[in-house]
């Protein structure tokens, strides 16, 4: 098997493995941390695919999906702060609301 | 021959560094430990793209998400009393349960599509990785790189807004 096959796999296995996180945790800012392990697995598909095709345009977008992930995380984080600050500490099955 | 096992042997090192760091953030209990997890999941991918020939993604992953990120978790899970989340770290069982089969087959199928399915020709050859880089991003892809800008001050905006105390 073409060795760029397998890295592709192994991608696919780590976006899943973050899906699994956001999923079963409990903690909201785990649930964030598993949908970094999904952007990772985007991140290598694209760095891969780049490999095979002898191209850089994967790259710029990992590059464009890490801009994301740190958006992604500022804004995330916020609004766990005020999640937490408006209802207390709570698991991520009780908060069925987005109002007070 | 040589070269091509040597590839599969670095290939299987990274691999299961970075599958078992995936699997301990996904399942570890204390939030600072799923943290430390993430942290060598995040140095397992750095070093597979040094492996692929991304050495400036590389470089950019370890500073963006090694650094800042990691670094911004922290420093909110600092933040958060510890007494009062002890009763909600872990893992739900049940969807555990539904959830696994369920990804495992689709983890199956997709990777019977990538083993059958065939690669598109090369179209080129990357000499210099960082030049051809910086030379792609400043000319085609220059109006993207300038939003981006926009999306993390919109970011910066939200962020602040959303964690400030109300008056």
């Amino acid at each position: 098997m073409d060795i760029m096959k397998a890295y592709i796999i192994l991608s696919i296995a780590l976006f899943l493995i973050g899906f699994l996180g956001v999923i079963v945790r409990k903690n909201l800012i785990t649930i964030l941390v598993s949908t970094e392990l999904m952007l990772n697995g985007i991140n290598l598909a694209l760095v891969a695919a780049d490999k095979v095709l002898g191209r850089v345009d994967g790259q710029i977008f990992a590059f464009f999906v890490l801009t994301v992930a740190a958006a992604e995380v500022a804004v995330g984080l916020g609004l766990v702060i005020s999640i937490f600050r408006l209802k207390g500490y709570e698991a991520s099955h009780e908060i069925s609301q987005l109002r007070d | 021959m040589g070269e091509d096992r040597v590839e599969w042997i670095i290939f299987v090192v990274l691999g299961t560094w970075l599958i078992l760091s995936a699997l301990g953030t996904v399942f570890v209990k204390s939030p600072i430990h799923v943290i430390l997890f993430f942290l060598s999941t995040l140095l397992a991918m750095a070093a597979i793209f040094l492996v692929l020939g991304a050495e400036l993604l590389a470089g950019i992953q370890l500073i963006i998400y090694a650094v800042a990120i990691v670094v911004f978790y922290v420093l909110v899970i600092t933040t958060i009393p510890w007494e009062k989340i002890k009763r909600f770290e872990g893992i739900y069982k049940s969807e555990l349960m539904v959830a696994s089969p369920i990804l495992f087959i689709l983890f199956l199928l997709m990777s019977y599509m990538v083993v059958k399915g065939e690669f598109a020709q090369p179209v080129g050859l990357v000499k210099d990785n960082v030049k051809d880089l910086g030379k792609e991003l400043f000319t085609s892809y220059l109006f993207p790189f300038e939003v981006a800008s926009v999306i993390l001050l919109v970011a910066m905006i939200g962020a602040i807004l959303l964690g400030r105390k109300e008056e």
